[in-house]
């Protein structure tokens, strides 16, 4: 997750960025909240959750727009990426097979985490037992194989 | 009260009705197509299901005379107000529902297009042509809201304001309205008919009970507005109606009714197409994500967003439709580009030029940009509008505003109206010094307040020399298919008069019962009119 660019660092978008500005400035937004909310009363792994959640949604709007709408033109697209609005890493994973929803990339990383496995959100719900109900503890994500 | 609108779900395959054949679409998908109506669709088309055995198939005409007592009552005397249902056709504030009393969960809705249809939520499942089971319910609504229209009073759609008198019903405990105890309004007679059509309907309303009680709270009795109808107007109403009616052939009433006639369900092209129009009226950005929608919600009380059945095909209609709509502007702004190379060069002013910088500087600084060396463009006339431009900044804001409002006047309604987008504005203003000269901060909020002012864009045949095509192709698909629509709404009408035709009859046949009964039980004119006094001051 990069941190946004500030404006005056930055060269100016290529064409097209008018089309979603008010959009971008609306995750904008919404990471500040998510970062200024105070987190004292919520348990310490969770804190991080709505973050994730926004960059998430953020980069996805942004690979959708590029990959599945043609959206925005290559520049642009790469525009986005070099100035953080997009994590080029996930994006990179939802190319592939079986990671097409794949939440956020500690998720995969099997060394720091407990089982020396993948994240639990990645077991498919067709896996799992009726009614359980799974939440991972690095995003707060409730599961993203690619067949749920 | 037998014909249903059952649909069998996917999972338990049924055999195709007569004409359906299943096919398999490139993509994979199964659909039907049906080779005598060219209709095809994704939904497994449903048979009628056997009458249940304990209730052997009636004739139209039994069906009629039974379902009518137990049905939300139609009142038969002749006062003014007896209006056949398709008196109020299109008279509704458009895009609203009604809870149709007393056949939960169905409810009507209003499109904007003036039509309307019936709406099973628990099943998802929307007809053009009332289902019959509800028409009499819904003829109570159209004839409450002409009395209400005709008594100045505000509409009541979910009450029951027809004062009843058929002495013959056992009275149900009517602990809301103990007024109208005589006004049964006993809905068993539905309930029966639910479970024995279909054996899931208990648990679809089981899950559907809270939606349900929502849908019914949130409706607001929408104002149809002070009193318009006289007596006068109804009778003239009335006296079309029954001159429409006077062709009947009384006893032949219902003979040409079919057995497993359901009705036309909205085919699954035709509900894309309705949500598509909500995205479009809504002026949904093609570009924002699909959570903006969702969370923003303002389309959520819109009928049509309810004519798709899942939020998963809602979000495929949307992801189709702003792919379509995306790439539609992308092309028009291409060949907009194309047309006038005035548009990037003043677009490329507004951002760079500046009054600390001569037009010798400002050339050398950006000779390698590519609206500096565009060969369309003479280097004479970019040093003129560079001039003009930087004298323009110079003036008061006022002037400024004033002059772009007055370009955007100087715009016909064909090419700037309040379909237009704020990013999408055509070239004559895009290409236009007043544009450039005010800051886009305070220069885009005054063009899109102007642009929401507008009208909406004139019909074809009006402005067709200055469309080009990808519009025309564009308005061409469209009128296709609201041909489409258009035709299957006749066949829907024609279908719908049958019906009433037979109504009417009835109706006929049981007011005279209801006179004879009148007479014997003695109920007089007075004794009637005090009683809609009552239910006035209840309903107002
Ligand atoms: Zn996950
Ligand atoms: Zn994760």
């Amino acid at each position: 997750m990069p941190a946004i660019r500030p404006a005056s660092k930055r060269k100016a978008p290529p064409d097209g960025f008018s089309d979603i500005e008010e959009d971008l400035l609306i995750f904008g937004n919404k990471m500040k909240d998510a970062q200024n909310t105070p987190t004292d009363n919520i348990p310490k792994h969770q804190a991080q959750w709505p973050i994730f959640q926004i960059a998430h949604q953020r980069s996805r709007y942004v690979y959708e727009l590029y990959y599945e709408k043609e959206a925005i033109s290559r520049q642009l697209y790469e525009w986005l990426l070099k100035n953080g609005y997009a994590d080029a890493m996930l994006i990179a994973k939802w190319k592939k097979q079986g990671y097409e929803k794949l939440c956020c990339l500690r998720c995969i990383q099997t060394k720091e985490t407990n089982f020396n496995s993948t994240c639990v959100c990645r077991v498919p719900r067709a896996q799992m037992k009726e009614d359980q109900d799974v939440q991972c503890v690095s995003c707060g994500c409730r599961g993203c194989a690619s067949t749920d | 009260m037998v014909k249903s609108t059952y649909q069998p779900s996917p999972s338990v395959l049924q055999p195709l009705p007569p004409g359906w054949t299943e096919h398999k679409a490139p993509t994979g998908h199964t659909y039907y197509y049906n080779a005598d109506t060219k209709e095809s669709t994704y939904k497994r088309p449903g048979v009628a299901p056997p009458p249940p055995a304990s209730a052997p198939p009636l004739n139209p005409h039994e069906q009629q005379l039974r379902a009518a007592p137990d049905c939300p009552q139609i009142n038969l005397s002749d006062r003014p107000s007896r209006t056949p249902f398709m008196a109020q056709y299109g008279q509704r504030k458009a895009n609203s529902t009604v809870a149709i009393p007393g056949c939960e969960p169905w409810i009507l809705v209003y499109t904007k297009y003036g039509r309307r249809f019936a709406y099973n939520p628990a099943k998802n499942a929307s007809y053009w042509r009332i289902p019959e089971k509800l028409m009499p319910a819904i003829l109570e609504l159209d004839q409450a809201r002409i009395r209400e229209k005709a008594e100045g009073r505000a509409p009541a759609d979910q009450q029951q304001t027809e004062p009843g008198d058929n002495a013959e019903k056992p009275a149900t405990p009517a602990a809301e309205q103990p007024d109208e105890a005589a006004h049964d309004y006993d809905s068993s007679e539905y309930e029966e008919v639910e479970v024995t059509d279909d054996e899931d309907a208990e648990d679809g309303q089981g899950e559907d009970g809270n939606a349900r009680k929502r849908q019914r709270t949130e409706e607001s009795p929408a104002n149809d507005g002070p009193a318009e109808f006289t007596e006068a107007d109804i009778a003239a109403q009335l006296a079309a109606m029954n001159a429409d009616y006077g062709d009947i052939e009384m006893g032949e009433g219902g003979e040409d009714w079919e057995e497993g006639d359901e009705g036309l369900p909205l085919s699954d092209e035709d509900a894309r197409e309705l949500f598509k129009d909500l995205l479009n009226d809504f002026n949904i950005n093609p570009y924002s994500p699909w959570e903006k929608l969702i969370e923003e919600g303002k389309v959520f009380d819109d009928a049509r967003y309810a004519v798709l059945p899942t939020t998963k095909a809602r979000k495929e209609v949307w992801e189709e439709w702003s792919r379509a709509k995306i790439q539609e502007l992308k092309e028009r702004r291409a060949k907009e580009e194309k047309k006038d190379p005035r548009i990037p060069y003043m677009a490329f002013l507004q951002e760079k030029a500046t009054p600390k910088l001569y037009w010798p500087e400002f050339r050398r600084k950006y000779k390698k940009e590519d609206p500096m060396k565009d060969p369309k463009l003479s280097d004479k006339d970019r040093e003129k509008w560079y001039r003009e431009h930087i004298n323009r900044l110079k003036l008061p804001q006022s002037t400024l505003k004033a002059d772009l409002k007055k370009l955007l006047e100087s715009v016909p309604l064909s090419a700037l109206n309040n379909q237009t987008m704020a990013s999408h504005l055509p070239p004559q203003v895009l290409a236009d010094i007043r544009y450039i000269s005010l800051d886009p901060k305070i220069r885009d909020p005054f063009v899109e307040a102007y642009v929401q002012g507008l009208g909406a864009p004139p019909e074809a045949g009006e402005a067709a020399e200055q469309e080009d095509d990808a519009a025309k192709k564009a308005r061409d698909d469209r009128r296709k298919w609201e041909k489409a629509l258009e035709e299957r709404e006749r066949a829907v009408a024609e279908e719908k008069r049958r019906q009433e035709k037979r109504v009417q009859y009835e109706r006929g046949r049981l007011r005279d019962e209801e006179r004879e009964l009148e007479r014997a039980m003695h109920v007089g004119k007075r004794g009637l009119q005090s009683q809609l006094v009552g239910e006035k001051g209840e309903a107002s």
